[in-house]
């Protein structure tokens, strides 16, 4: 009987436990504040249209800026967004053809192997750039068209010669922004400049077609007033300090490790012009018109070599010491004061332009300096490290899906501060980054 | 009757002790099925073989030998709902398996010098998370059990004052799974498992004053134990290209079981009502760093010091018993923890706060010899906080129950 009291005590101990010992969930409070999230358009260029290791490719496509964005806004109210993306299965395909890249062992003009972003194929999916105009009755609100630069959101001719642009419109003679405004868009991102900031920059300055500040603002804000005209409310991002990408952070400008030898003939070779080359790590020559008679002359500390250097060359056939770089491998001092005094230009019409209209202002150059720096995000350390920094693809350009969705983040908060929404932020961490063999 | 308790004795013996966190840091006060039914309190009375953990210096005051098992199951949930996502998260912890095995003994009846035995877990956990939870870089399981074993001499020498001491020798075992983040072409994550095996000695010392006939007094002090790993094991699951940067290896590492200092209050209302009263303060404060060591360092594998800064907290324990017949009673109790755990400092692996608690307890003397007892714990914590080192932010809501037995044989 006492026993039996026992057992029953124990035994209902153990179902309570059980049963009862469970934390209850409550799901958030979400609000859309002043957003109407019913129709989103994102307005940019292969920052947000999903563009990544140096190709359009699906993988990157359904993790891009515009995708995490419309996933989250769905969360309140949001229609369902729409990418046009290519073939699951395809290689993906840059503007000259190339496929994606991947990271893979490769062997240099050494002998020596070792990981490196190389091709996934020897040929791009050219089907996507070969695309003519998509013909179907939808029109697609992923406006983040690779390549796509502010003044040619206006431009009734870029489907003629973007072909990203030509596979989402509605014809070859229609402008981006007839389109965008043809999905009756409720709420937009416009996170463009990228692409023209960063042609000056990847070309080492060599080639100038940045646009005047004036011509920038002009256009950015004949976009922003057609939204605000149609009643649609919206964010926008002002640009980073694009040297602070890994491109432009990976070569070291002190990179050139000699030996005694080479060190000798280069001292030999330069030493007329004042310079000399000793054993271990020196500084790269360049070529620069103004430095001397011979136009050439050694790297200064705080110049940027760019990932576009062939490093076969540099390790075997003396580019960048014998054969210095050329000006569109370097970034100097008086390109990069240009280049900064343009995006500070372009961001004081971006903020002036929102204040105008009432939009939320997503301020991009804080969260690439966190990433410059360096900073630990729920256990992860992400960085501007080139491959192992853990928010860029594999060009050195482009974030990857997580970096992507740290991005998201930064314009989540932004809405929720300026529209009064609450909207729930992406885990960064359950995204992918760079995959290793 | 007694072969069959042995049973149990040797099968409880074998368990490897583990229990979730529910304790203060991860000190788990599941000593004494008498104690846990008032409270977890009983510092200043004599209970059973129990004593010998809760105040070596009473069980002077016994008169019996005794041979006592008893085990804690205990329940323990977490989940963890991130500020920034709004997700929640959850733990798969096994059931926790705190026991507790004495053995009491006197030379000649009435002697004043007592012997004992006890084997006891007064620290461990085992905290699963649930698959690709947000802090899997942070933590995606610990496994942490000790086994204290403590010989014990006990003598009284009047029938006021007793004192007592023990010897504690501990082994134990930990174990720490977390993912890294690199990923295998799949977009699976490279994960790190540390495990190892530690070892500790330490002791508990108690002083039993039975001021009168009513009113009595204990005063324990347990002393800090480090527990040592110095050979354990650490495997990288990697992918192949990143093999040379996470070498399998050995590492060591370290820590503090704190020591606890005890004040106990006991008075008897009458034959049938008794009171306790515990207070500990407890040496937290030696937590204020988890080093890892590794025998070969890369540039990706450095070894790791991960500040704690566990504060020293005071806890407040108290309970009544209530005799309904002879062979009947009942038991109440209560208390409440501050937390170790600083602002700043909370990880998923003791996701801490402050805490109170409530615990209920039955005896039941089945015959001259043996006897039964019952408790139940149960607690819940809550706790939000930004990680300093993780950066991980949100809100652990834990709950836990705890049912317990326990067998006394006494001849």
């Amino acid at each position: 009987m006492k026993q039996n009291i026992f057992f029953i005590f124990a035994l209902c101990s153990i179902l309570f436990g059980a049963s009862s010992c469970k934390p209850k969930y409550s799901e958030p409070n979400l609000s859309a504040g002043d957003v109407n999230a019913a129709r989103f358009v994102m307005i940019g260029d292969g920052h947000s249209g999903g563009y990544m290791d140096d190709a359009l490719y699906c993988d990157g496509q359904k993790n891009s800026l515009a995708e995490l964005l419309g996933e989250q806004l769905e969360l309140i109210g949001g229609q369902s967004f729409t990418t046009r993306f290519v073939n699951q299965n395809s290689v993906g395909a840059n503007p000259f053809g190339q496929s994606r890249l991947k990271l893979a062992y490769k062997e240099d003009c050494n002998g020596v192997s070792s990981l490196s972003p190389v091709r996934v194929a020897t040929q791009g999916d050219i089907s996507i750039i070969a695309t003519t105009t998509f013909s179907g009755e939808a029109l697609y609100r992923n406006f983040g068209i690779p390549g796509m630069r502010t003044t040619q959101v206006l431009s009734p001719n870029l489907a003629q010669f973007n072909p990203y642009f030509a596979r989402i419109a509605s014809s070859n003679t229609v402008a981006p922004i007839e389109d965008i405004l043809a999905t009756e868009p409720t709420f937009f991102a416009i996170y463009l400049g990228m692409e023209e900031v960063l042609k000056y920059a990847r070309t080492g300055g060599s080639v100038d077609d940045l646009p005047s500040v004036a011509d920038f603002t002009t256009a950015y804000e004949e976009i922003a007033q057609q939204l605000h005209n149609q009643g649609a409310k919206g964010v926008v991002a002002t640009l980073p300090n694009v040297t602070q990408l890994p491109y432009f952070r990976t070569i070291p400008y002190n990179g050139l490790n000699l030996d005694a030898s080479t060190a000798n003939l280069l001292s030999a070779v330069f030493g007329a012009l004042g310079y000399t080359f000793n054993v271990g790590p020196n500084s790269f020559m360049i070529e620069d018109p103004d430095a001397n008679a011979f136009g050439v002359r050694q790297i200064n500390a705080g110049e940027l070599l760019l990932l576009s250097i062939p490093l076969d060359s540099v390790k075997c056939n003396q580019m960048g010491s014998l054969f210095p770089f050329r000006n569109e491998f370097v970034l100097n001092l008086v390109e990069q004061q240009y280049l900064n005094m343009t995006i500070n230009g372009y961001n004081d019409a971006i903020r002036t332009i929102a204040t105008t209209y009432n939009l939320a202002v997503v301020e991009t150059a804080p969260f690439y300096q966190q990433l410059f720096s360096g900073f630990t995000y729920n256990g992860v350390t992400f960085s501007a490290q080139f491959v192992s920094g853990g928010a860029f693809s594999l060009d050195g350009i482009h974030l990857n899906a997580k970096g992507n969705a740290l991005l998201a983040n930064e314009f989540i908060r932004a809405i929720n501060e300026h529209h009064g929404a609450v909207i729930p932020a992406l885990n960064a961490n359950a995204f992918s980054g760079v995959l290793f063999p | 009757m007694f072969f069959k308790h042995l049973t149990l004795f040797s099968f409880l013996f074998g368990l490897i002790s583990s229990s979730p966190l529910w304790g203060q840091g991860f000190q788990v006060n599941f000593q004494g099925q008498k104690q846990q039914g008032m409270g977890l309190a009983g510092t200043a009375l004599y209970q059973d073989g129990s004593s010998l953990f809760y105040n070596p210096g009473s069980v002077a005051f016994s008169n019996e030998n005794s041979a006592n098992v008893g085990f804690t199951p205990v329940f323990a949930n977490v989940l963890y709902v991130d500020s920034t996502t709004m997700q929640g998260y959850r733990t798969e912890n096994p059931m926790g398996r705190p026991f507790h095995a004495y053995g009491l003994f006197q030379l000649k009846d009435s002697s004043a010098l007592k012997l004992g035995l006890a084997v006891y877990t007064p620290f461990g956990s085992t905290v699963q998370w649930e698959d690709g939870w947000i802090g899997r870089f942070a933590i995606t399981r610990l496994s942490l059990s000790a086994i204290f074993i403590q010989p014990t001499v006990s003598y009284r020498i009047n029938d006021k004052l007793g004192f007592g001491g023990g010897l504690v020798v501990s082994t134990g075992s930990v174990t720490l799974q977390r993912d890294l983040p690199v990923q295998f072409a799949n977009g699976d994550y490279a994960s790190a498992s540390l495990s190892g095996s530690a070892f500790g000695l330490g002791f508990n010392i108690g002083v039993q004053f039975n001021a009168t006939e009513k009113f009595s007094l204990g005063f324990t002090y347990r002393s800090q134990i480090n527990m040592k790993v110095s050979d354990g094991e650490a495997q990288f699951n990697v992918p192949e290209s990143l093999n040379a940067n996470f070498p399998d290896g050995t590492f060591s590492s370290s820590l503090p079981l704190p020591q606890v200092v005890t004040l106990g209050l006991a008075y008897k209302f009458n034959e049938k009502l008794t009171a306790v009263v515990d207070i500990n303060y407890v040496g937290w404060k030696a937590y204020d760093t988890l080093a890892f060591d590794y025998a070969v360092n890369t540039p990706s594998l450095q070894d790791t010091k991960s500040a704690r800064n566990y504060e020293n907290i005071f806890a407040f324990r108290g309970g009544v018993s209530y005799g309904i017949t002879e062979a009947f009673t009942v038991r109440a109790g209560g208390g409440y923890g501050r937390t170790p755990v600083q602002n700043g400092y909370v990880t998923p692996e003791t996701p801490d706060g402050n805490r109170f608690y409530g615990t209920f307890g039955l005896g039941c003397q089945v015959d001259q010899k043996l006897s039964i007892d019952a408790s139940l714990f149960y607690t819940q914590v809550q706790r939000a906080d930004t990680n300093l080192e993780t950066n991980l932010s949100g809100t652990f809501f834990t709950k836990a129950v705890a049912p317990g037995l326990s067998i006394i044989y006494k001849w």
